[in-house]
């Protein structure tokens, strides 16, 4: 039975790029497929082990997470992914989710920053604490929708640099973010490409995803690894973890998907 | 400039007011390009410097609908065409198999644990973005359909070079197009885009095959 629930996940998975975008209505070929990892996202088993580590006291502190202010007070988590990033006034700073959780289990649980950063993307050898406590937080907005405010003159900052870095052509390809999303329809080879100036496509984008479980790497990835990911593609350095540069596309970038509801972790290729 | 000053000197203000707003273009690119500046810890210089943008890059990144000015336009065709070199042999269209496999290759130079990933030369990976053979599928559709592309204009000489140009250079016909500038960049070099060339012009090419 199980070996038939992973095949059927398996060829739903190769489904998900064809599908992501695929607008469809009762007529979409798509839609089972997509139902089918709705019920079946590898994904919990993320949201559940952030859910032990959230609440385990670790660090030479011996501290949970339930002191961390995510923006709505401290251990508040319903709802705070919908309003992130946002300004945080301890540490002056537009955090997103992962800056927030790096600031938290540094200062609240007194791990190393050096090793979290280490351990920040999983890889065959070693499991990423921080992909799943994303899993976790992402989940409790669940239903809800996307809300990202500037209302702090550094989230008005913070957005227009997003802006204006979404749209900066460099690197040794002439590419920015906006060569490959900025139409409807396209495609690097068949993996489609979200146009993110289109609001409908941004509210389904943003969110389901990130976090999102990702089919091919069998892991949940993270905002964070996203754009690392894009800017590896582009022939960049490997991207600051939790640099101002990425929280300022994830601003611009969130922001553009108010209004959707949230259902994380996503599901992906 | 001066309004630039203005707004720096009175965004404290503001924010003590509770009016807090969009920063101006100038503030928006300063605060940008520190973070863009910032954006890669640890990285050698070597590779971070390829996050630093040439006139060109920063005349092509216009922000949302704003649209290139004729003179802007004009500079980038120039710079671009001032730029192009030819390979020593003077010959343009090359060898279309190895073209053929350049095409496939989206590989090279991406850097992973600020290391640039071992490889003898980069891939051209022009099928990311384009079709080329019509029977391969695995193709994307960023830049136009490419399928037939000699079959459709020959392969005199003033077609080659046009073709030549335009891969190293695509800048140089039309300015800031999303294709990248391969050769100008050296990421491909002079002799792999004759290959390339041929591989979209020779009429023995899968590219044009009925």
């Amino acid at each position: 039975m199980s070996e038939i629930r992973r095949s059927i996940a398996a060829i739903a998975l190769a489904c998900v790029s064809a599908m992501a975008f695929a607008q469809g209505g009762a007529g979409d070929p798509l839609a089972v497929g997509r139902q089918m990892l709705a019920e079946d996202n590898p994904g919990e088993l993320w949201v559940d082990r952030g859910k032990t580590l959230f609440h385990q006291k670790r660090g030479p502190r011996n501290a949970t997470l339930e002191k961390c202010d995510f923006g709505l007070g401290p251990g508040k988590l319903e709802g705070a992914f919908a309003q992130l990033p946002r300004y945080f006034a301890d540490t002056d700073k537009v955090q997103d989710l992962e800056s927030r959780l790096l600031t938290c289990m540094v200062e609240q649980q007194g791990l190393q920053r050096e090793e979290i950063i280490k351990t920040r993307f999983s890889n065959l050898d070693r499991r990423s604490d921080m992909e799943a406590l994303v899993s976790f937080i992402g989940s409790r907005s669940n239903g809800m929708k996307m809300d990202v405010r500037l209302s702090h003159q550094k989230e008005y900052d913070m957005f227009k640099a997003g802006e204006y870095i979404f749209y900066r052509r460099n690197g040794p390809l002439d590419f920015s973010c906006a060569t490959c999303h900025t139409e409807d329809g396209k495609r690097i080879r068949l993996q489609d490409l979200p146009n993110m100036t289109e609001s409908k496509q941004m509210q389904a984008v943003v969110a389901t995803a990130w976090p999102a479980y990702r089919g091919t790497h069998s892991t949940v990835r993270t905002m964070q690894h996203r754009l690392y990911d894009c800017n590896w593609q582009m022939r960049l350095p490997d991207l600051g973890f939790t640099s101002d540069m990425s929280v300022a596309l994830t601003t611009y970038l969130n922001r553009s998907g108010n209004g959707g509801v949230i259902q994380l972790p996503g599901v992906r290729r | 400039m001066k309004s630039a000053k203005l707004a720096l000197l009175c965004a404290p203000a503001l924010v003590a007011l509770g009016c807090a707003s969009f920063p101006d273009q100038t503030t928006t690119r300063t605060i940008a390009e520190k973070m863009v500046s910032e954006a890669y810890p640890g990285m050698p210089a070597a590779l971070t410097q390829r996050s630093a943008q040439d006139n060109e890059q920063r005349t092509c990144s216009k922000i949302g609908d704003a649209k290139l000015t004729s003179q802007e336009a004009a500079a980038v065709v120039q710079s671009s065409r001032a730029a192009i070199k030819y390979p020593a042999s003077g010959k343009l269209a090359g060898d279309w198999k190895v073209g053929a496999k350049l095409a496939y290759d989206g590989g090279g130079s991406r850097i992973v644990g600020g290391k640039v990933e071992p490889r003898k030369e980069n891939g051209g990976s022009c099928s990311n973005c384009h079709v080329l053979d019509p029977r391969e599928t695995n193709a994307g559709n960023v830049g136009p359909s490419l399928a037939g592309y000699g079959a459709q204009r020959g392969n005199s000489d003033a077609i080659v070079k046009y073709t030549y140009e335009k891969l190293y250079d695509a800048w140089a016909y039309f300015p800031c197009s999303n294709m990248p500038r391969m050769g100008h960049s050296g990421y491909l070099t002079p002799e792999q885009i004759t290959h390339v060339v041929a591989y979209l012009t020779d009429p023995t090419s899968p590219v044009n095959r009925k």
